[in-house]
């Protein structure tokens, strides 16, 4: 295909293409060298390679970057991708720009789920479960409060009870922290409730991994059909397709990203929000770019916030509170640039 | 292809807003919904596209039930065009109008360069192509509806059906809509759109849908549905049918008056005399008007045809003994045939000969 024509399905340009593919693993490989203590590029890339290759050094740098670098960033950059194209595809459903992935109540019922776990003292591992179920169980809850007979008022109704079920959950965490012992509880709660990536490892990862790979992919591989999901119900079934279908297909997908990041590192706000319009305003409202430049910005934004987390204070920073500070400023700078987004 | 409403019924509550609703669409044909503000326009063609189920009676294709039909294979046979007041969509033109590719592109497949191509000659078959790069939500009211027709055609479907194509559009927009339809419909591809404006009806439809506000409905040739009376009985309305004469043909335009106090029911059917002058432009066509001119051979007490062919032109002139209406139903067929110009002179029956 040429390159006019190319551009014209709304496929991204290639320079773009290569762009989008490098920048995550070149930023990856930046974020293992910088911390406590520095290596050099060439270090990391041997150390990785031996890993691979089955020669165990066994030594510190062979600890720090496999044991605790390489899987915080693998995190870092699941949780990124998956966080930009659930809220990518949230803002599509619901034809509104201020969706984000916990639109539906997903994100309040994992923490509560999260919450719940901590009160009563579970392993890492039981967390992560006990929150995965919660979020579940929320999202259920909203769809079948909101969908079903009100079909022909379209989604709203289903964003109404999303917000609903959301702050019945958020109080629900507010009674566990009420009722959380406040020397070790109560702290404990919060901390994780702010966000963090430092519980990184191969064992939640294996537990948390699979759903947002398989979300990601899935969005990825009907990147183009997502086009149809702001049209009005009559636009999109004259095209032929089966927008019921679609909207169960894309629903289940994003709360699976959402619900499996956060349970993996609790709230981590913004990114949803953020990365997708910058995406838009970037590369246009075709889901057929926006879907890969969301992953892959998205994934390279959360290394990055997560390395000046973890390595700016001599205490780790809570995620968010980065994400917001790093995020809004730049969000806010590419609005005034480019005239502002429409989904 | 033809698309068919069969008595069918429809209502939100107990009350059926729709009654017993007949259509028939054939190929090429023009057909217009009519009908008052809140009649059920939009309704009727939901129901008969299948997003609302009838309550009794169905729509066919080809005799088959519309709901029967799968998905897709019904999408690539008609396409469908909603009012542009409600897109709000911040896409390229050509990406927009790519998405009527979407029955022709299975679930998880791209658009390919085919597909781009097949949009390209759309753009340029309704004449705009120079908005391909604009985005949709910055150009004129006019240039969208154009642009929403060519996605709806985009998926190369042999009906279209128009959600009130031409309201909110100026008079030279909405000549260029009518005037694709017309051109689509003498390329064979049937076109219904409803429509606020009877005098767009009789300019160009062959059948016209009339809806009332109490749910009834009448159906048949424009020239014998939009009729003074049933104007004013449908709109509440009095009107006149009046004619303008322009080079060619006698154009058909209907004036509102004023509110009917619904007391008076005119009637204006008397025979007359009349002498029809058709010129065809177009040798091929001769064989039509013959056909038209037969099925109304019981009014006809002379005809006369002669070819010029030094300007190659068919002149035919035919006079009939006829109910006003039926005169102007024929008139109004004839004008409606490609390359035919065709006025009437109309004399009373017991005039002063």
């Amino acid at each position: 295909m040429t390159t006019g024509k190319r551009r014209k399905t709304g496929a991204l340009p290639i320079w773009a293409s290569i762009l989008l593919v490098i920048m995550p693993v070149a930023v990856s490989i930046a974020a293992m060298s910088i911390g406590r203590i520095s290596y050099s590029v060439s270090e990391i890339l041997q150390t990785i390679a031996d890993g691979i290759s089955g020669k165990e050094s066994g030594g510190p740098l062979y600890i720090v970057i496999w044991n605790i670098r390489l899987p915080r960033v693998l995190l870092a950059l699941l949780v990124g991708a998956g966080l930009s194209v659930a809220g990518c595809a949230f803002q599509s459903l619901f034809s509104n720009p201020l969706a984000t992935p916990d639109t539906l109540g997903v994100a309040s019922g994992t923490s509560f789920g999260a919450a719940l776990a901590l009160l009563m003292g579970m392993s890492l591992i039981g967390v992560q479960i006990t929150a995965l179920l919660l979020g579940a169980v929320a999202v259920t809850l909203t769809w079948l409060a909101g969908a079903g007979k009100n079909k022909g008022k379209g989604l709203s109704s289903v964003v109404l009870s999303g917000i609903m079920i959301g702050s019945l959950f958020n109080s629900l965490v507010s009674l566990v922290k009420f009722t959380a012992d406040t020397e070790t509880q109560l702290p404990a709660i919060t901390y994780w409730l702010m966000g963090s990536l430092s519980s990184a490892g191969y064992e939640s990862l294996k537990l948390g991994a699979p759903p947002i790979i398989i979300g990601i992919i899935i969005l990825y591989v009907i990147r183009w059909r997502l086009n149809v999901l702001p049209l009005s119900d009559d636009e999109a079934k004259s095209l032929g397709v089966n927008v019921n279908i679609l909207r169960v297909v894309t629903v289940i997908c994003a709360t699976m990203i959402t619900a499996s990041c956060v349970s993996m590192c609790g709230q981590v706000g913004w990114v949803g929000l953020l990365i997708p319009h910058i995406c838009r305003m970037a590369f246009g409202n075709n889901h057929r770019s926006l879907v890969p430049a969301s992953i892959s910005i998205g994934a390279c934004f959360m290394v990055i916030v997560d390395t000046i987390a973890r390595s700016a204070s001599a205490a780790e920073i809570p995620i968010s509170i980065l994400t917001a500070i790093i995020g809004a400023p730049f969000f806010i700078i590419l609005m005034r640039r480019s005239g502002g987004w429409r989904i | 292809m033809i698309l068919k409403i069969e008595n069918a019924s429809f209502g939100y509550g107990k009350d059926n807003i729709l009654k017993n609703v007949s259509l028939t669409a054939k190929k090429g044909e023009l057909v217009a919904i009519l009908g008052p503000n809140g009649a059920g326009k939009t309704t009727l063609l939901r129901c008969m596209l299948g997003f609302l189920k009838w309550k009794e009676g169905k729509s066919t294709l080809d005799d088959k039930d519309i709901r029967d039909i799968p998905h897709k294979k019904l999408w690539s046979s008609i396409a469908y065009v909603p009012q542009a007041k409600n897109f709000t969509s911040a896409m390229p033109v050509t990406e927009a109008v790519l998405l009527g590719r979407t029955s022709r592109i299975s679930f998880y497949r791209q658009p390919s360069e085919k597909d781009i191509r097949a949009v390209e000659e759309i753009l340029s078959r309704l004449g705009i192509s120079h908005l391909e790069n604009k985005l949709c939500n910055e150009i004129s009211g006019g240039e969208l509806q154009m642009v929403l027709i060519a996605r709806a055609l985009a998926s190369q479907p042999e009906i279209l059906v128009l959600d009130e194509p031409e309201s909110n559009l100026d008079f030279k927009n909405q000549l260029i809509v009518l005037d694709t339809l017309s051109e689509l419909s003498s390329q064979g591809v049937t076109c219904i759109f409803n429509t606020h404006y009877p005098a767009h009806a009789l300019s160009r439809c062959d059948k016209a849908l009339l809806l009332f506000k109490e749910g009834n409905s009448i159906f048949g040739d424009t020239a014998a549905v939009v009729t003074e009376k049933n104007i004013e009985s449908a709109f509440g309305v009095k009107a006149v049918i009046g004619e303008v004469d322009t080079d060619e043909n006698t154009l058909k335009s209907i004036t509102a008056l004023s509110l009917s106090d619904g007391n008076e029911v005119r009637s204006d059917d008397e025979e007359r005399i009349a002498i029809l002058s058709i010129i065809a432009s177009d040798f091929s066509q001769g064989e039509r008007i013959s056909e038209l001119l037969h099925s109304y051979s019981r009014y006809l007490i002379g005809r006369m045809g002669m070819p010029y062919k030094k300007a190659g032109v068919n002149i035919i002139n035919v006079t009939l003994e006829a109910p006003h209406s039926e005169v102007d139903t024929l008139l109004h067929k004839l004008s409606l045939i490609n390359g035919v110009s065709v006025k009437a002179t109309y004399a009373k029956k017991e005039g002063s000969f």
